[in-house]
């Protein structure tokens, strides 16, 4: 483990290719790795970095697929993490690639004007107050520097037509939902919706890539429940969710034999779902029974007190 | 020749940038564009932590506008011109409810109003933040609000020179660093507000690494002199490899300076307060201690260390959980169990381009204007205050916005012929620059450039150590002239931008220098050995060095503005 080798993904602006940079393993962060292999190694390897102490946002990239803003990563945190010597180093993913692990963000800042990316203070607002509790609800949302690891790593993004919004976008959406001095909430929970708010996969990845600990996932959930409150529950996603919530309380265990026909409606279900359907019975994957019969878990009481416990959680939010 | 126009072009998107663009578009009859090197929440404005001073009067009802005026006097060590001041700490307060307004999250009191801490120099609690990312919410917040309004970007097109003639500005050449192109941007009025120049010092400050005056030194090019270049903040305590601040609580909370020798070198300097002298007497200890060999590492990677161990482990995790964070990912050290190599870092640029009047930041070329740290209006003399520099930048960039927008209307689209041939000697360079192999490389002279700067015009200085930095840095002006990269890309040609930093910090350098040697006396951060007290009699006065079209450099001054306080001295 003593020589570090980075596999760089090159490009020019035209061709892509692979280029191996090897050095000697030391006590250095991953940007000033880079930092070294182009002073020491390859003037002409491309990325982009400023203020190389996580404020700005400049300088993330992939590391064996995952992304890490370089200038806070230690080489000997990968090193331990993948437990290897020999890193992959690619431009985040789901961003146009410039050069080399240079990405645009100019897209994406068009993209973001979509949901009122500013305050939108209520009308009459003339003092300058708001109480510290309420700058507590989103204060955490502002710490993001929009430096993209949380779309690099974003599941729905890399299946998603252009519709589907990156998640330091929710973010700024939330920030402004959340914060009291503004009145524009629910039409930006609208303008979500229609940006298919409920395919988040919550796989997670957002939160957990994201350096600043924001958890987007949990923010996405946040506005889901807002849609509904305000009535918008009518959609495939919303229909989900009630079953879900429905099957919890009722049973404790998910019937899955209904989850399709709740959501999609009985007649798209059976266009869509009936050979898939047969092939999951065939092969036992699933329990026709299902649909009819189905008992509470044992404990199913416990489950209920928690789904009460959590609906009062809500509220008080 | 790719070119655009428009009434008003302005260069930089960091707080001065974007507020002067918010201020400028207001008059829908003008078209308005910014430039910027990096995508805009990129800016430095976002590195600021502690917070922006404006004298609201919430956490303690006494403050007042004319004390916020007096202590800005006074920390700059009566250097700052105190009409400018007064103008700035008079505007504050509304601008921080302005901001507040425009949906900055700052903290708040128990009654829900802006919340306000103490700061160095302050004399009342005047401080407004937000945690510790004040500067990232404010710069952030105005993104936003640019949005919102349409503000025309142009990302990454980094500033090479800007254009005039006998009738004032032409415009600006820019290298558009996706495409590989030159492009001219023709306009009424240019507003720069490109930042500081910490770079100077290379790795030894905490400034980001694009911190290279690219508007100071185009200014400077295009006959607008420097103002007080050689006053230049530092900071005892930055990370020893990248000069990433850590903190001034480890020294307060009972830090330990150790040497090579594992003594507390601070009881040689300041054996009773140790550790917690003030920022310059430690920053010229560490120093010392590393000139006279008792430090670790050489040249400029030498170190001191700050050893917090003897806290334990749970004072630590309780009291410095965040700098304990900042040293392990950015030195890899543990404090709890390992020592943190340590050194001063260059902090801060007070110097920046000539502005003349403080109320419409105009330069003495008609139609050129400046704010931010690239400026100097000055509000900070030779030094400035904690909190100053975030209100700096948000107030001084409203004002060359607005000042903008009443200068464009009375002025015409000058001539094209300028940015022409700049346009035409930029490619030829960009073109020559990507196939060139020969001569001595841009970071080799970069570093010698910036030892020399560290070592001659740094913390220490006296006359010896000036001039000898001063002969380094001609010789790297000459050999930049025959240096080389290794990079042929036309696409994001970040090592043709290297070259073009490299050449705005030697031409800033040779000015501090300048300014350094000549002001024969000792005033805020600039510290002479051989000339150790104030000089009210000869340097209440700003240096202004100017760059000629022959590559030779001539100092000049002008008398400190007062209005109503003569200079006393400065005690804390």
């Amino acid at each position: 483990m003593d020589t570090i080798t980075f596999n760089v993904r090159r490009f020019d602006g035209e061709d892509a290719w692979n280029q191996e940079y090897s050095f000697k393993r030391q006590t250095i962060t991953l940007l000033g790795a880079l930092n070294m292999i182009r002073e020491e190694l390859d003037d002409s390897l491309c990325f982009t970095q400023a203020c190389r102490h996580s404020i700005c946002g400049s300088c993330a990239i992939t590391v064996n697929g995952s992304a890490y803003l370089a200038c806070e990563t230690q080489l000997d945190e990968l090193i331990d993490t993948f437990q290897t010597n020999y890193f992959y180093l690619a431009p985040l993913n789901n961003f146009p690639v410039v050069r080399d692990l240079v990405v645009s963000f100019d897209e994406k800042a068009e993209k973001m004007s979509k949901v009122m990316p500013w305050m939108c203070p209520h009308e009459g607002r003339h003092d300058h107050k708001q109480s510290e509790a309420d700058h507590q609800k989103y204060q955490q949302a502002t710490d993001c520097v929009m430096c993209g690891c949380c779309a690099s790593g974003c599941s729905e993004l890399r299946y998603s037509n252009d519709n589907y919004l990156e998640p330091f976008i929710m973010n700024k959406a939330y920030r402004f939902i959340r914060d009291s001095r503004d009145e524009k909430g629910e039409d930006r929970v609208k303008i979500i919706l229609e940006n298919d708010l409920w395919k988040c996969l919550h796989c997670n990845q957002c939160a957990t890539k994201c350096p600043k600990g924001i958890p987007v996932s949990s923010e996405i959930s946040y506005m889901r429940r807002m849609a509904l409150r305000m009535g918008e529950d009518k959609s495939m996603g919303a229909r989900h969710a009630y079953c879900f919530r429905d099957d919890l309380i009722k049973t404790g265990i998910l019937n899955e034999a209904m989850l399709a026909v709740k959501t999609e409606g009985i007649v798209k279900c059976a266009a869509n779902r009936i050979p898939f359907t047969m092939r999951m019975v065939l092969s036992g994957k699933m329990n026709p029974l299902h649909v009819m019969l189905q008992k509470p878990v044992k404990g199913i009481d416990g489950v209920r007190k928690l789904y009460e416990i959590s609906q009062k959680m809500d509220k008080e939010d | 020749m790719r070119s655009y126009k428009y009434d008003i072009l302005i260069v930089g998107a960091g707080g001065a940038g974007m507020e002067a663009a918010l201020n400028a578009s207001k008059d829908e009859n003008l078209s308005v564009g910014v430039i910027t090197k990096v995508f805009p929440t990129r800016s430095h404005t976002g590195a600021a932590q502690g917070g922006m001073n404006a004298a609201l009067a919430y956490r303690d009802t006494t403050d007042t506008i004319e004390s916020h005026v007096f202590d800005t006097v006074k920390g700059s060590d009566y250097l700052g011109d105190q009409d400018a001041i007064e103008f700035f700490c008079g505007g504050m307060p509304d601008l921080a409810h302005e901001l507040e307004g425009m949906g900055v999250p700052f903290s708040r009191d128990e009654n829900g109003d802006i919340a306000q801490r103490p700061f160095g120099g302050a004399s009342h609690p005047r401080c407004c933040y937000a945690q510790d990312k004040t500067g990232h919410v404010i710069l952030h917040t105005l993104f936003e609000n640019c949005l919102k309004n349409g503000v025309t970007f142009h990302d990454e097109y980094n500033l090479l020179d800007v254009a005039t003639d006998e009738n004032g500005v032409q415009g600006v050449v820019a290298i558009d660093l996706r495409a590989g192109d030159i492009v001219s941007f023709q306009a009424k009025v240019v507003v720069l507000c490109t930042g500081g120049f910490g770079r100077v010092y290379w790795t030894r400050t905490t400034n980001a690494s694009n911190m290279t005056g690219d508007g100071v030194a185009a200014a400077m090019r295009a006959g607008v002199p420097i103002k007080d270049p050689e006053m230049v903040q530092f900071h005892p305590t930055g990370l020893s490899s990248t000069g990433v601040l850590l903190s001034e609580a480890c020294r307060g909370e009972g830090g330990y300076l150790i040497n090579n020798q594992g003594e507390r070198f601070m009881s040689r300097y300041a054996p009773t307060k140790m550790e917690l002298g003030p920022r310059d007497l430690v920053a010229r200890s560490i120093e010392t201690e590393i000139k006279e060999g008792r430090g670790f590492g050489e040249g400029m990677k030498s170190w001191v260390l700050l050893d917090m161990r003897h806290l334990g482990a749970e004072k630590i995790l309780d009291r410095l959980p965040q700098v304990r964070e900042l040293a392990m990912k950015f030195e890899g050290v543990d404090m709890i169990t390992d020592p943190v190599p340590i050194r001063p870092a260059n902090h801060y640029s007070m110097g920046g381009i000539d502005v003349i009047d403080p109320y419409t930041c105009a330069t003495a070329i008609p139609g050129l204007f400046a704010a931010g740290e690239c400026s100097n209006i000055s509000v900070h003399g030779a030094n400035r205050l904690g909190g100053n520099s975030v209100a700096e930048v948000c107030f001084f960039g409203k004002h060359a916005g607005i000042g903008a927008r009443e200068a464009a209307p009375t002025r015409e689209f000058g001539g094209t012929d300028k940015l022409e041939s700049l346009v035409e000697s930029w490619e030829a360079c960009f073109k020559k620059m990507r196939r060139k192999r020969s001569g001595t490389h841009i970071y080799e002279i970069r570093d010698k450039m910036a030892e020399a700067m560290w070592n001659g015009v740094g913390i220490f200085r006296d006359a010896e150590g000036i001039k000898a930095a001063m002969a380094t840095v001609d010789e790297c002006i000459e050999l930049y002239k025959n240096t080389h990269i290794d990079d042929s890309s036309k696409v994001y040609n970040n090592a043709f931008m290297n070259y073009v930093e490299l050449g705005n910090v030697l031409t800033i350098a040779r000015a501090i220098c300048m300014g350094a040697l000549d002001r024969e006396e000792s005033r805020g951060s600039h510290s002479r050995s051989d000339f150790p007290e104030r000089d009210d009699v000869n340097f209440m006065k700003h240096s202004l060095v100017t760059l000629a079209d022959d590559g030779s450099y001539s100092i000049d001054w002008r008398d400190v503005k007062v209005t109503k306080y003569e200079p006393q001295e400065r005690t804390y």
